[in-house]
């Protein structure tokens, strides 16, 4: 088990991530999602035993580990923007392997293990300056994946990648998984990646955890000039109104859950009304990480996504491009 | 004219004949040169790394330090060097005054700046994802060095011909500490200053042909590093 607790780290004083709690379970296949600058690379840097956490603990089954021990064997990292080193890919590989003493044979089978798994075998005697971005991102986490790390994170694995590419990557890694306990942290900004392929989506938002599902996430900035509890934040082309006694900067967060879906707007105490057109309906089993249901994403002036039921969906026949109405209230919107 | 012919004729002779000052000059000059140059190197590469890798109280004054002693006037530490090293000097139980060890030891303390700033500068090119990757691949701490060193290994050869160019064209320090004598501490740089102000333009001429000829070298050497790291 790898563990963040009671973390929060700076940049020249300026918070960037705070985290009360964060683990990734041993065998686990961890999804966090956030818009860019949400503090996802820097928690997978503080995972990967890279950087010194401001103030907190990190913590490998249980006991707290630092930067330049060797716990750092047990979790390897791959950036965004992987580099590879000046050399060969094979000389790329065998990296992690020497340094972990590994004999001439096993360096050998591995390699040619994992190059053919990620179909980089053809690649193996090449250089970096001779590869694609895409093939730097194979090789790197064909590297990473070489020394058979325990926990293994991945800074948006996928963004160099085409679709073919990237669905080789996520087959070897859940090949991978089978093969042994490995667990995975993956930070992506594609919702659709994390559901795709992890069993627990987490949500980063200005470096904090959301408390809700990871959909639905608007940053905001909440003026003095209302009274009340009742506030309004523009978002996109509409004013989202929440409770709050919350004042400047913020998130917004709206449960897909807690969104009425409907044809015509309905006559209700819900402060947010909103009419669009539908634009996907997505459709994700409970294994799959969504929690099941239908996943219905409309523009209503900005993206929102509403879960509904198989029979809500046939009942309003619900299909893209057909008009609907989003209520939700304002004591159902989360700030935080 | 004339005067400028009859002095390549004599240096071209003299470099053909295999003159024995003329080598004996020029063996010396190589061997300050290569004693130096290990010396400074060896200490300003290690320096250098540690000045842009490792975070230190005063790192910054340090730098400022050694990138002003590259400005150092050579004379002036040749006057500094001879303070320390004459008879009532210091140092002067040493015996190095008016020895080759004495230019030597001036051309280290010459290029070892050198050697760190450009090997600092050398160094703080590298990306720094090389060094993460080095670590989270598992790589320890002199591993990791070695790994980022790797990495700029062409700079960092381009720092020890820069230095070993700057050792082998040093007048100042030389001069004061080595005394220009003949077959002792006679280099290409003092030796040539002596025959021109004596006139056998000739003999100057021939050494300088040789000092270009190391010059030359080191910067086809410098070249073929620089255009191999752009590859």
């Amino acid at each position: 088990m790898l563990e963040l607790v009671g973390v929060r780290h700076e940049y020249d004083g300026r918070v960037v991530l705070d985290l009360e709690r964060f683990a990734v379970a041993p065998g686990a296949a961890v999804a966090v999602v956030g818009p860019n600058g949400s503090g996802k690379s820097t928690l997978l840097r503080l995972l990967a035993l890279l950087e010194r956490p401001t103030a907190g603990r990190v913590l490998l089954d249980g006991t707290v580990v630092t930067p330049g021990g060797t716990a750092r064997r047990h979790v390897t990292l791959v950036e965004q923007r992987p580099i590879l080193f000046r050399a060969t890919v094979r000389e790329n590989l065998e990296f992690g392997l020497q340094v972990r003493g590994i004999r001439r044979a096993e360096v050998n089978r591995r390699i040619e293990n994992v190059a053919g798994r990620l179909a980089i075998t053809p690649l193996l005697g090449r250089r970096r300056h001779e590869l694609s971005d895409g093939e730097v991102q194979r090789v790197a986490v064909a590297r990473a994946l070489a020394v058979e790390p325990d926990v293994l994170l991945l800074d948006e694995p996928a963004s160099s990648a085409d679709r073919a590419a990237a669905l080789t990557l996520y087959r070897t890694l859940a090949e991978e998984r089978a093969r042994r306990p490995l667990a995975v942290c993956l930070a992506s900004h594609q919702l659709e990646d994390a559901y795709r392929w992890a069993d627990d989506v987490r949500a980063l938002a200005d470096g904090r955890l959301s408390p809700v599902t990871p959909e639905n996430l608007f940053r905001v900035d909440l003026t003095t000039a209302e009274s009340g509890d009742l506030k309004r934040a523009c978002v996109g082309t509409v004013e989202i109104a929440a409770m709050t006694d919350k004042i400047g900067p913020a998130i917004l967060a709206v449960p897909p859950t807690d969104i009425f879906v409907s044809r015509e707007p309905l006559a209700s105490s819900a402060r947010n009304t909103f009419q669009g057109r539908v634009t996907s309906l997505a459709r994700r089993g409970p294994g799959g990480g969504g929690g099941g249901g239908v996943h219905v994403t409309a523009d209503v002036g900005v993206e929102l996504i509403a879960v509904v039921t198989e029979e809500a969906v046939r009942d309003l026949a619900l299909a893209p491009g057909s008009p609907v109405v989003f209520s939700f209230k304002a004591s159902a919107v989360r700030v935080f | 004219m004339d005067f400028l012919a009859e002095g390549f004729r004599r240096a071209l002779a003299l470099l053909f004949s295999g003159d024995a000052e003329v080598y004996g000059i020029a063996l010396l000059t190589l061997k300050i040169g290569i004693v130096a140059t290990v010396l400074a190197c060896g200490l300003g590469l290690p320096l250098g790394f540690a000045l842009a890798t490792r975070p230190f109280w005063g790192r910054r004054a340090a730098l400022t330090v050694v990138n002003t002693a590259l400005a150092f006037p050579t004379v002036v530490l040749g006057l500094l060097l001879y303070s320390l090293l004459s008879r009532r000097g210091p140092l002067g139980a040493v015996g190095w005054l008016y020895t080759w060890q004495a230019i030597a030891l001036g051309d280290v303390l010459l290029a070892l700046p050198i050697a760190a700033a450009l090997a600092a500068a050398a160094v703080q090119g590298v990306d720094p994802r090389i060094r993460r990757t080095a670590e989270t691949l598992g790589a320890g701490r002199w591993r990791t060095a070695w790994t980022v060193a790797r990495e700029a290994r062409f700079a960092l050869a381009a720092v020890i011909t820069t230095a070993f160019g700057h050792v082998v064209a040093e007048i100042g320090s030389a001069m004061t500490v080595g005394g220009n004598i003949r077959g002792q501490t006679r280099t290409l740089t003092t030796a040539v200053a002596l025959y021109t102000s004596q006139g056998d333009f000739g003999l100057a001429l021939a050494l300088g042909l040789i000092l270009l000829l190391l010059a030359l070298l080191v910067n086809v050497a410098l070249q073929t590093l620089q255009g191999r790291g752009h590859a």
